[in-house]
């Protein structure tokens, strides 16, 4: 048969037909690969690349004087990969001997199955390098970064420690982590389907950025010997705890704050009671909430005599009392119908108020609070900051606990004028205190004074902190230095005073709730020097065993950390002490 | 003359052997590339699917050889045997087949496995060049469209029952080279509304058809549409000149069997548009070939042939870069002696032997 030119032009037709269909395919190639070429290729690298983090050296904190209390350590994890150990004897037998492991132990890890098992985490770096060394087959040494507090107690409870993340868990750790955490960095592999990562592709990497440096006011030194004394008080009268804070009430800065016992920041989830006593988990938690608990910052206590300084500084502010205005104490004071007792049981007698505040006498804050009354009282407790917190730069500050103002009668009046009956704590009174008695300005206590770039050592911010509003007249401050001088050079804070400087201090021996539980909390607080105070200091003593009184066993606490700081501080002594 | 010119074997179509010879060259060096990560995973050897191409190859080479070398109207006689023994090739691949992929499509010769459908494409080929030629007087009547369309329809069922893309093939060549051999057009058009209307019923009938159109819409939708989802990754990636012959990412596993129908979404990836258009032109040029072939063909039965050769190879090339490219719901189609399968590569190269023949004789 004939090729007709009719079978001809429809073959033709046919080929026009592919011609048509293939030149539309390759349009359709164009669009793909030009116009949606960036969307799937984006969309691909996505499916191929793997993302592992590098982490970031955390930054360090160090103390006022650039010494380090949390740094980083570099630690190894060493694993091993199943499928690639070529001779699992000689890697159990060494691995053992440099690990210190059993054999058992890295027997079952190397034995298992699995693309990786984790043999020992947290190896020191230079036992990490000889593994490396060895050069085994199978073994994988990884180096990673590990949080590290050189001096392990030290400031516990307020340098904080981390978690898993490296992330702040309690403490300045937390407050601080936006400057300490820095940025992780990346390396980007490309992988095939099964995630294994292509050798001959060039991994992308991100280089980690390190965290900041954090200087606080702390100062080593203090923080030291203070923690000793802590220490030292604790033991001897078998006390609870022991609470120690020093603080420049000028400006806030807080150089020393010790919370006895403190725990071993390297291991923070070990009890610092010692013992490993069998207990269930969320028993174990609350424990270790307790342990790393600030009780400084955390925690309320009764104030006691401590705060006739503040009730003292309303009423000589509001002109109800003179420094010379009479007053007799016969042991106790009747309100409404109760009979209220001064500490002495016999009474003080005929006093000054001067001599009232020496004494710590009982029924003259009474009367003078009576004087004042309730409203009076509320505005100077408002005006002197008592009610907000203090702005402190550690997390979880308690609030002060505090009567409603119209529930405040006769009785409850008279025993928040000696100080009791409502709570604050430590770092309320010490911050109140001490803008009482610097001329008269509030101060925010705080730890953190700049960041500082790790790698140039330049500094990055500093942290403001503004002097408040006056909250009481220089004159009244003025009085207040030379009344509260005079507790410690001839009345009932005698155990502070150091020959040759000036001190102003309050005792207070306070009875802790419930009151039949007698259990008492002693404490002191001094200052120096009086008339141009450099430094405040804070001593604390919950459930002391035996003598309890604040005058006796706290302030002789004080004395000897004035006794090393003031001159350590370059406070020189002026001669004139007791009068 | 132009008797003894029938009958003396006149001169090769060499621009017709230049492109085979590109594509079979081209073909394995982008099969070595894209079955090497897979020949390794899954064999240990990278080399695995490219030994097994390459044999597959040169006897398919000697096969091209010895058809272009005989006188093609030498099948006119063998048609009608052609015809029975694919028919009995493709009950015995029912009967006694390996399951490869969940489908029986190999028959299994001691160390060689075979796959019927491809001998069918090639035998149907010429069955229906002849049987057309011979019925070509009354090829505009519709009786003869039946009879001729019955002879094809048992092979077309016996491969569509298990490997429904190259029945569409089967069928697709026999309605263009009874279009060619016919003088008129209305009736293929009907042919194309009934073959349209069927598409429907035959789709609406399995609900997993129609799935297929829903992924095809939106294959980042579905998890089936994950084979689709990574050929057009592939393809995108690419970009104008690709990443280079050997550096795709996606044939490392991302493209499941990656050497197989999905091909050209490699060849996009690493040789970018500029590479996968050559490529498509290569086909272009090899169709037009056919096409050239054809029209100059001094019979019916030559132009018929060629016809068929061509109809085969526009429909699977045209098939396979629309389904990697996402423009039709995915459908199993390899691309001509790229895609790896050795008796596809030895069938092909067979047929262009026949084509070489018409094109000489």
């Amino acid at each position: 048969m004939k090729n007709k030119t009719y079978n001809k032009r429809k073959i033709c037709i046919v080929f026009a037909l592919a011609v048509i269909m293939i030149v539309g395919l390759i349009g359709r190639l164009c669009y793909l690969m030009i116009f949606e070429a960036e969307y799937y290729q984006k969309k691909a690298e996505a499916l191929h690349e793997r993302e592992r983090d590098i982490k970031a050296a955390r930054g360090e904190i160090v103390d006022r004087n650039g010494k380090v209390l949390a740094t980083n350590r570099t630690v190894c994890t060493v694993s091993v990969i199943h499928s690639q150990i070529k001779e699992p004897e000689k890697v159990i037998k060494l691995l053992s001997d440099t690990l210190g492991m059993e054999e058992k132990e890295v027997r079952k890890r190397v034995e298992k199955v699995s693309s990786m098992e984790r043999v020992k985490t947290n190896v020191d770096k230079e036992t990490g390098d000889k593994i490396r060394e060895m050069e085994l087959e199978g073994v994988k040494v990884d180096e990673d970064f590990k949080r590290y507090y050189p001096y392990e107690e030290l400031a516990s409870k307020v340098l904080g420690f981390t978690g898993g993340d490296n992330q702040g868990i309690i403490g300045l750790e937390v407050k601080y982590e936006d400057y300490l955490k820095g940025e992780n960095g990346k390396i980007l592999a490309t992988t095939d389907a099964r995630g294994i990562e292509l050798p001959d592709i060039a991994e992308d990497r991100i280089e980690p950025r390190a965290g900041n440096t954090l200087r606080i006011s702390l100062d080593y030194n203090i923080q030291e010997y203070a923690q000793q004394m802590a220490q030292k008080v604790m033991e001897e009268k078998q006390a609870d705890k022991v609470a120690i804070l020093l603080m420049n009430p000028q400006n806030g800065e807080i150089l020393a704050m010790v919370n006895y016992p403190e725990f071993n920041l390297n291991e923070p989830f070990e009890l610092n009671t010692g013992g490993d006593v069998q207990m269930d988990d969320e028993k174990k938690q609350e424990l270790l909430n307790q342990m790393w608990r600030n009780g400084c910052i955390n925690d309320t206590y009764e104030p006691g005599s401590v705060f006739k300084i503040i009730t003292a500084s309303a009423s000589l502010e509001e002109g109800v009392v003179e420094t010379d205005d009479q007053f007799f104490c016969p042991g106790y004071k009747i309100v409404e119908d109760r009979r209220i007792r001064c500490h002495k049981a016999g009474g003080h007698g005929s006093e000054t108020f001067v001599q009232g505040v020496q004494n710590s006498c009982n029924p003259v804050f009474m009367e003078v609070g009576q004087r004042l009354g309730s409203e009076r009282f509320c505005d100077y407790f408002e005006q002197f900051g008592l009610m907000e917190k203090t702005g402190v730069d550690l997390p979880g500050e308690a609030g002060t606990i505090m009567h409603r103002r119209e529930d405040i009668g006769e009785v409850e009046l008279a025993t928040m004028s000696f100080g009791q009956s409502f709570q604050v704590t430590p770092i309320q009174m010490a911050a109140t205190v001490s803008s009482l008695i610097n001329g008269g300005k509030r101060i925010t206590p705080h730890f953190g004074m700049e960041v500082k770039s790790a790698e140039t050592g330049k500094t990055i911010k500093e942290f403001p902190y503004k002097k408040e509003e006056r909250i009481v007249s220089e004159e009244t401050c003025e009085t207040m230095q030379k009344i509260l001088e005079s507790v410690v050079s001839e009345g009932s804070g005698k155990n502070g005073y150091i020959e040759g400087y000036k001190i102003g201090g309050k005792t207070a021996t306070s009875q802790t709730l419930p009151r039949s539980a007698n259990k008492y909390i002693s404490s002191f607080l001094g200052f120096a020097p009086a008339d141009d105070p450099q430094v405040l200091g804070m001593c604390i003593i919950y459930n002391p065993q035996g003598i309890y009184y604040g005058g006796t066993i706290a302030a002789p606490v004080m004395r000897q950390i004035f006794d090393a700081v003031l001159p350590y501080l370059g406070i020189e002594k002026t001669g004139n002490g007791r009068k | 003359m132009e008797q003894e010119e029938r009958r003396s074997q006149g001169k090769t179509d060499k621009v017709l052997l230049v492109i085979v010879f590109l594509l079979v060259i081209t073909g394995l060096v982008i099969l070595y590339s894209t079955s090497a990560y897979n020949g390794k995973t899954k064999f240990g050897d990278s080399f695995y699917y490219l030994k097994k191409q390459l044999f597959a190859t040169s006897l398919g080479l000697a096969g091209m050889y010895a058809v272009a070398k005989t006188d093609y109207h030498m099948w006119e006689k063998l048609a009608v045997p052609a015809y029975i023994g694919a028919v009995l090739l493709c009950v015995a691949v029912m009967l006694v087949g390996d399951e490869y992929n969940g489908s029986k499509r190999w028959l299994s010769l001691g160390p060689f496995s075979f796959q019927p459908s491809e001998y069918a494409k090639i035998a149907l080929i010429i069955f229906l060049s002849w049987i057309v030629t011979k019925n070509v007087k009354k090829i505009g009547k519709l009786g003869t469209l039946l009879k001729i369309m019955l002879w094809v329809l048992p092979v077309v069922g016996l491969v569509g029952a298990s490997n429904l893309s190259t029945a569409v093939i089967i069928l697709g060549i026999a309605v263009i080279l009874i279009f060619a051999a016919s003088p008129k057009y209305a009736q293929f058009v009907w042919m194309a509304v009934l073959g349209c209307g069927f598409m429907g019923i035959f789709l609406a009938l399995e609900s997993y058809r129609l799935e297929r159109i829903a992924i095809w819409q939106n294959p980042e939708k579905y998890e089936k549409g994950y084979q689709t989802l990574q050929g057009l990754y592939a393809i995108g990636s690419g970009g104008l000149f690709g990443k280079g012959l050997g550096s795709s990412i996606q044939k490392l596993g991302f493209v499941p069997e990656a050497q197989n129908d999905m091909i050209f979404s490699i060849i996009c990836e690493e040789l970018g548009l500029v590479g996968a258009s050559f490529i498509v032109i290569l086909f272009l040029l090899l169709i037009w070939r056919f096409f050239v072939i054809s029209t100059h063909a001094k019979d019916l039965f030559g132009a018929l042939i060629a016809a068929g050769a061509m109809a085969h190879m526009m429909i699977q090339v045209i098939l396979n870069i629309a389904v990697v490219t996402n423009t039709i719901p995915n459908t199993g189609i390899t691309l001509p002696f790229i895609s790896y399968g050795g008796t596809s590569v030895v069938f092909l190269l067979v047929e262009m032997g026949l084509v070489f023949s018409v094109a000489s004789w």
